[in-house]
């Protein structure tokens, strides 16, 4: 008996098996089809749009690190609002605070709906397939070739310039050139890493890998780079490749680095929309183009980046071509 | 040693062959007992005492803003609550999956035996933060493509939330490391209690139920507060999916204010704080359950 019962389940086994074998070969075809059947299922309210699901809702939902000021960070003691449409895994605007907080405020306030935060890791959502978790990435986001593959970009709202920074003792570099083959820091997995392994490729822009062979050191945060950099020069690493004003502002609080030469290249930083959605996402994708085009034209965004940063970021993002990237 | 000298027990001056003088005896033994027990007590707990110097002194050496720590201990404070109740979820839901995979290890049939087996051996074979990104990332992938075979209530299931990701993975992950505990457990067991109730004509079941089971728990239920303990910690992992428990909370500000060693120390204490509490229930419930074993 037994043995016949064990025999039975190999039998199962067996043909489990070999139907898992016989499906990839039927899925490769479905995910043309899938996106539009799989929109119509998800949301019978929002008739598979992702706009009309947002307006419905009442709420954007928008994903943002808060611990890169002063784009994102946190509020400590908010002032939490009254009533609020967020869910309980969400946060409201109060409990935030930068750039990029008012910028997708901003945006929230045009669509007519409440914004609401989440606050996966950074590479949740550059790696897309958010499976509708939220709706917009506002996360001064740079334009890449590799992250297009997975998100569509929105017009950009501002720019940033990426400076080398050196320790402040240094008197040997006197230009990013002088950096080849050295011990150079920059965040892992970001467009900073990819100058320095000569990878790096922004849709619009030419660049020029002035930095050649460079010793890199990934790091997890930016910050972290910068405060091995202050060490002293040349303990942990002869230079970091950041942000202009990330740097600056590691500068401001007192830390002993400085800049080296102009900025090497620029950055377009944009809103980012899942491609892997459920819904359809073209309607919104035109409305939030159109909403940061109306925020460049009116100064608002001019207004923010001088607030936050000193000076004006967004100027040279406002006519970049968004159609020129083709998504 | 002078402290405790005339504290040796003699049989002088007992009459042993006196049932009333071996009581005394043996009150006097076990008084003994008891001072000695105390008495080693109070050195371990003087040498807690120097070792929290020491601890104190390095802290005090540390280039370390403990007014920073102070302000933000209430926020990251907050996230106890939500790295507890993950924790409590997934151990409950880890400790069924435990029970039903032990039973499938033990189990004579091949499908069982062989589901159980290849379930331990992939989550205990993977890294946890691996799994959490799998789950999170993997499975609504499946869910869309079941709803664009036509399931979409199926295909809703596989679409999780980050706290339902994290309870999942965490407890899928302890799941398999506590099958093997609940086997061990199980077949601690003698062998004997099996073949008497078989002679009694109890059925395997029967068996596992009223006889094993009550047994065998006594060994799993220590092991279930250690897992619980391990995990309380491993729940820091889900902060990657923006859960905001208590690593979370003390990184952003670290990452902010560039405050590391500040926000970890203070993650670190309330962990510690957390698991020592955990210990001091774990020891009395095996106090508890070792209630049976002497009188």
């Amino acid at each position: 008996m037994q043995k016949r019962i064990s025999l039975l389940a190999l039998v199962l086994i067996v043909a489990l098996l070999v139907a898992a074998c016989s499906a990839p070969a039927a899925a490769p075809a479905a995910p043309v089809a899938t996106t539009d059947a799989a929109a119509s299922d998800a949301a019978p309210a929002a008739s598979g749009d992702l706009l009309a699901e947002i307006l419905a809702r009442g709420t954007l939902r928008i994903s943002t690190d808060p611990a890169y000021p002063p784009q994102s960070e946190l509020v400590e003691s908010p002032e939490k609002p009254a009533s609020t449409k967020c869910t309980g895994e969400e946060r409201t605007a109060a409990e935030f605070q930068g750039f990029d907080i008012d910028a997708a405020v901003e945006i929230a306030k045009r669509l007519g709906v409440e914004p609401c935060f989440v606050t996966p890791d950074w590479t949740l959502i550059t790696g897309g397939n958010w499976a509708g978790r939220w709706d917009l990435s506002i996360g001064s986001m740079t334009i890449t070739p590799e992250r297009m593959e997975k998100l569509y970009f929105s017009q950009p709202y501002y720019t940033t310039p990426a400076a080398f920074f050196v320790h402040n003792e240094n008197t040997t570099f006197t230009a990013p050139a002088d950096l080849s083959g050295k011990k150079v820091g920059a965040c892992a997995g970001c467009t900073y890493e990819s100058y320095l392994d000569g990878t790096l490729a922004i849709p619009g822009e030419t660049i020029d890998f002035v930095v050649t062979d460079a010793e890199i050191t990934g790091y997890d945060t930016d910050t972290s780079g910068l405060q091995d950099l202050a060490l002293g020069d040349g303990v942990r690493l002869d230079a970091m490749l950041t942000a202009l004003p990330t740097g600056q502002g590691y500068i401001a609080d007192g830390n002993p680095v400085k800049q080296l030469g102009d900025p090497v290249y620029f950055e377009y930083l944009a809103g980012a929309i899942d491609k892997g959605s459920p819904l359809d996402t073209t309607s919104f994708r035109a409305k939030v183009d159109e909403v940061i085009q109306a925020m460049h034209q009116d100064g608002t965004l001019k207004q923010l980046a001088e607030k936050y940063y000193g000076t004006d970021l967004s100027a040279a993002a406002a006519p970049f071509d968004i159609a020129g990237l083709k998504q | 040693m002078a402290l405790f000298a005339g504290n040796e027990v003699s049989a002088a001056g007992f009459d042993l062959t006196d049932p009333r003088d071996q009581a005394a005896f043996a009150a006097q033994l076990a008084a003994h007992d008891r001072r000695q027990k105390s008495w080693q007590q109070f050195k371990v707990g003087l040498v807690w005492l120097a070792m929290f110097m020491l601890l104190g002194i390095a802290l005090r050496l540390l280039n370390v803003s403990y007014l920073y720590i102070f302000e933000h201990f209430g926020f990251v404070l907050e996230g106890i609550w939500v790295t507890l109740g993950v924790s409590l979820a997934s151990i409950t839901i880890a400790t069924i999956l435990a029970l039903l995979g032990a039973l499938g290890r033990l189990s004579p049939h091949a499908i069982f035996q062989g589901v159980s087996g290849f379930y331990v051996s992939i989550f205990r074979g993977t890294p946890l933060l691996v799994q959490i990104f799998i789950i999170y990332l993997g499975l609504p992938q499946i869910g869309q493509q079941l709803k664009a075979m036509g399931y979409p209530q199926l295909g809703n299931l596989f679409i999780l939330g980050a706290i339902q990701s994290g309870i999942l993975a965490l407890s899928l992950n302890y799941g398999a490391y506590m099958t093997e505990i609940f086997r061990a457990g199980i077949q601690s067991v003698a062998k004997g209690q099996w073949q008497a109730a078989s002679a009694l004509g109890m059925s395997h079941l029967q068996t596992l139920r009223m006889v094993v089971m009550p047994q065998a728990i006594r060994m799993i239920i220590p092991a279930i507060g250690n897992q619980f303990i391990a995990m309380q910690k491993d729940s820091s992992l889900v902060s990657v999916m923006g859960i905001w428990e208590i690593t979370y909370r003390a990184n952003r500000f670290a990452r902010k204010d560039s405050m590391f060693m500040e926000m970890f120390l203070l993650a670190a204490a309330m962990y510690w704080i957390l698991t020592m509490i955990s210990e001091w229930l774990q020891a009395r419930l095996e106090q508890r359950m070792a209630q049976g074993e002497h009188r």
